[in-house]
């Protein structure tokens, strides 16, 4: 069975709701009913009539019609009996948000491996348990208790912390980055990583496909897999610490921690790995709006010298490379600026930012056979106006080169109009240097995987 | 279970890593005879399949060039051995033709929980242990991801000839680890293996010791 019925419901059933304001029951049927959600949406609960103005049922089996997936809230006590009875109903998808499974230890396995024999038995799929739940951003489903449904984007997000996922999802409301798919995996008893990397490989709209790790439960298959996907795959693992190894036979023992391994898995399969949270979703930004360059040649362009000195310098420390341009391209750059300013890359304007400046520069710059990637810098001063140089590059249109730009407006809240029009016109831009060449450091690295690695 | 050294050669051999000649010789008789038989210079080593860190224990004497010193040698590491590691059962030593010097390397694996075998690469001595530049891959290695593995680390400039060095012999480091990436295959009860050193020549390779630890 796909996964479909739990990313794309035309029904939902939710078990355990409650209209108790601030019960987990009651916030995920809010938030079920107040996106836009247009599947119908079922509350199920023996105790009321009536939910947020919506008719409550005694069981899923007294829903007269169809449900292609449940939300199940309801106490640990209850799960087994509520989860046989979507069996029975012919429910195909679970999200299990109750907890008090196999991650509460040994107490915890025997009730997970009875859910996991009904999930069988019935031949559905599920979420969890222990999962903070699912959002669709584009069909407005927000059957998690995420407290705002994410800007709808190309970004998918497979999360195995809940909070932390959640938390996310809201900075990235703030960073303007859009989502489509948000997943927490909660205890991965029935779908795990394997199966989310295999729906959102063919899932029209997931561009790039990020992840936050704690530990993968089928290794190979997850390499084998993951290699045959040509999407960005972006991963945060956590437990980078060499945990104590104990009595060592060899050296290649002691020197193997599963960081290493991991580390050299992600290498095999294609997966780009990132340090920290910052840099996954400043790269799947990158990634989701901009193609991956042929290579690792990059042009940098700066109304100021300190700036650009410091994106040449986190280029060199990511093996980036910043090379000289062609002669031509010097001579016609040099019809944009100062006579005293230089016209070698990294380019420096000498603080012209004008529109024409701007778009002269990087469309030479682009035409360039030394460059395969651009970082436009711009740095604010009152006598600049910081949309300008955004419109000067948005307007180019570069067709079928593949050379992505990478926008670095700095100078906080007198670059917002500029900042906006990066964003509408897809340009991914960051507030500092570095952060736009590690997203760079990402589409490189992207690009080297599709040459080298996938399938 | 840990196999003995001449056990793990014969393994290994078959899939074309070449170990440096060698003679288990259960007498002082047999040493030199063996001495004789591989010509000197020689390396004689205790063995025995109790004890894994043979240096620790006075177990391993470089540089053999006569009978005469055959004899010095044999009797001091039996006294050492005896009273460094007192319970060992000790099957005799091993004589070990002298290998030329070259470019030390560690060739490793590793049974992994989750993702199964991998293969460890780096140079030998400080390189692994002090700044721990070492290269992972999950099995099956193919060469082209050897050589990535091998040319990763840090130090890669030493294998290319660095400083005046002859580049070493990269393919011939491929084919050990593709060699022990086909073993594993065949062999999946294997959870730690060491080839240390693996002596690499701008031709050629040679494994001079290895252990390993199986189910």
């Amino acid at each position: 069975m796909t996964l479909k019925a739990i990313f794309e419901p035309g029904s939902v059933a939710i078990i355990g709701a409650s209209s108790t304001p601030d019960k987990w029951g009651n916030i995920l049927l809010k938030n079920l009913l107040s996106n836009g959600f247009k599947g119908h949406v079922y509350p199920v609960n023996p105790k009321e009539k009536t939910i947020l103005g919506t008719v409550c049922y005694p069981s899923v089996l007294d829903i007269p019609d169809p449900v292609d997936m449940a939300l199940i809230a309801v106490p640990r006590s209850h799960a087994l009996l509520v989860a046989k009875e979507c069996g029975i109903k012919g429910v195909q998808g679970i999200i299990m948000v109750t907890a008090g499974f196999s991650e509460t230890g040994d107490k915890g396995r025997e009730p997970e491996k009875k859910l996991m024999e009904i999930i069988d038995r019935y031949d559905m799929r599920l979420v969890g348990p222990n999962t903070l739940g699912v959002v669709n951003a584009h069909i407005g489903m927000n059957a998690s208790i995420i407290s705002r449904l994410p800007e709808p984007g190309g970004i998918s997000f497979i999360t195995q912390s809940g909070t932390l996922g959640l938390a996310l999802v809201d900075w990235t409301m703030e960073m303007g980055i859009g989502l489509h798919i948000v997943v927490s995996t909660g205890n991965k008893s029935n779908i795990d990583d394997v199966d989310l990397l295999t729906y959102l490989a063919s899932d029209p709209k997931t561009d790039v496909i990020a992840m936050y790790v704690e530990g993968i439960n089928r290794g190979r298959e997850f390499i084998k897999v993951a290699k045959e996907i040509s999407k960005p795959i972006l991963v945060v693992k956590s437990g980078r610490t060499r945990s104590g190894s104990k009595a060592v036979f060899s050296h290649t023992g002691s020197m193997a921690g599963a960081d290493e391994v991991y580390s050299a898995a992600f290498k095999q399969a294609g997966i780009i790995r990132v340090d920290n949270i910052e840099n996954l979703f400043d790269s799947a930004l990158a990634l989701s709006v901009q193609p991956a360059p042929y290579g690792n040649r990059v042009g940098i362009l700066s109304n100021g010298g300190g700036a650009s000195i410091i994106a040449s310098d986190a280029c060199e420390r990511m093996g980036l490379i910043i090379p000289a341009l062609q002669d031509y391209t010097r001579q016609k750059i040099r019809e944009y600026i100062p006579e005293y300013a230089s016209a070698r890359n990294p380019i420096d304007s000498a603080g012209l930012a004008t529109y024409d400046v701007y778009n002269g520069i990087v469309k030479q710059m682009l035409l360039d056979p030394n460059i395969d990637a651009l970082i436009v810098i711009y740095v604010d001063a009152v006598v600049n106006d910081a949309a300008l140089p955004a419109q000067a590059i948005v307007d180019i249109h570069r067709g079928k080169c593949n050379k992505p730009i990478i926008a670095c407006w700095m100078g906080g809240t007198g670059t917002r109009a500029g900042v906006d029009i990066l964003e509408k016109g897809g340009l991914p831009n960051y507030p500092v240097p570095e952060r736009a060449v590690i997203a760079l450091k990402s589409l490189v690295q992207h690009n080297g995987f599709l040459e080298k690695v996938k399938v | 279970m840990s196999l003995t050294t001449d056990q793990l050669c014969d393994i290994l051999r078959e899939y074309g890593i070449p170990f440096v000649q060698k003679i288990t010789a259960t007498s002082l008789q047999e040493a030199i005879e063996a001495a004789n038989t591989l010509h000197y210079p020689v390396v004689m080593k205790i063995s025995s399949p109790d004890i894994s860190h043979k240096t620790d224990v006075g177990g391993i004497i470089l540089n053999l060039n006569s009978d005469e010193e055959i004899k010095k040698a044999y009797l001091t590491m039996m006294d050492s051995v005896k009273k460094n590691a007192r319970k060992a059962r000790i099957d005799g030593v091993i004589i070990q033709k002298m290998a030329k010097s070259g470019l030390e390397v560690i060739v490793g694996v590793k049974l992994d929980p989750q993702f199964g075998h991998v293969i460890m690469f780096g140079l030998g001595g400080i390189f692994v242990e002090v700044y721990k530049d070492v290269s992972f891959r999950v099995t099956p290695i193919d060469r082209e991801t050897a050589r990535d593995m091998i040319l990763e680390i840090k130090a890669s400039s030493i294998l290319q000839g660095a400083r005046g060095r002859e580049p070493a012999d990269i393919d011939a480091i491929i084919n050990v680890i593709t060699g022990l990436s086909h073993m594993l295959r065949k062999n999946p009860d294997i959870i730690e293996l060491d080839i240390n050193p693996l002596i690499v020549y701008s031709h050629g390779v040679a494994a001079v010791d290895a252990r390993m630890l199986t189910l």
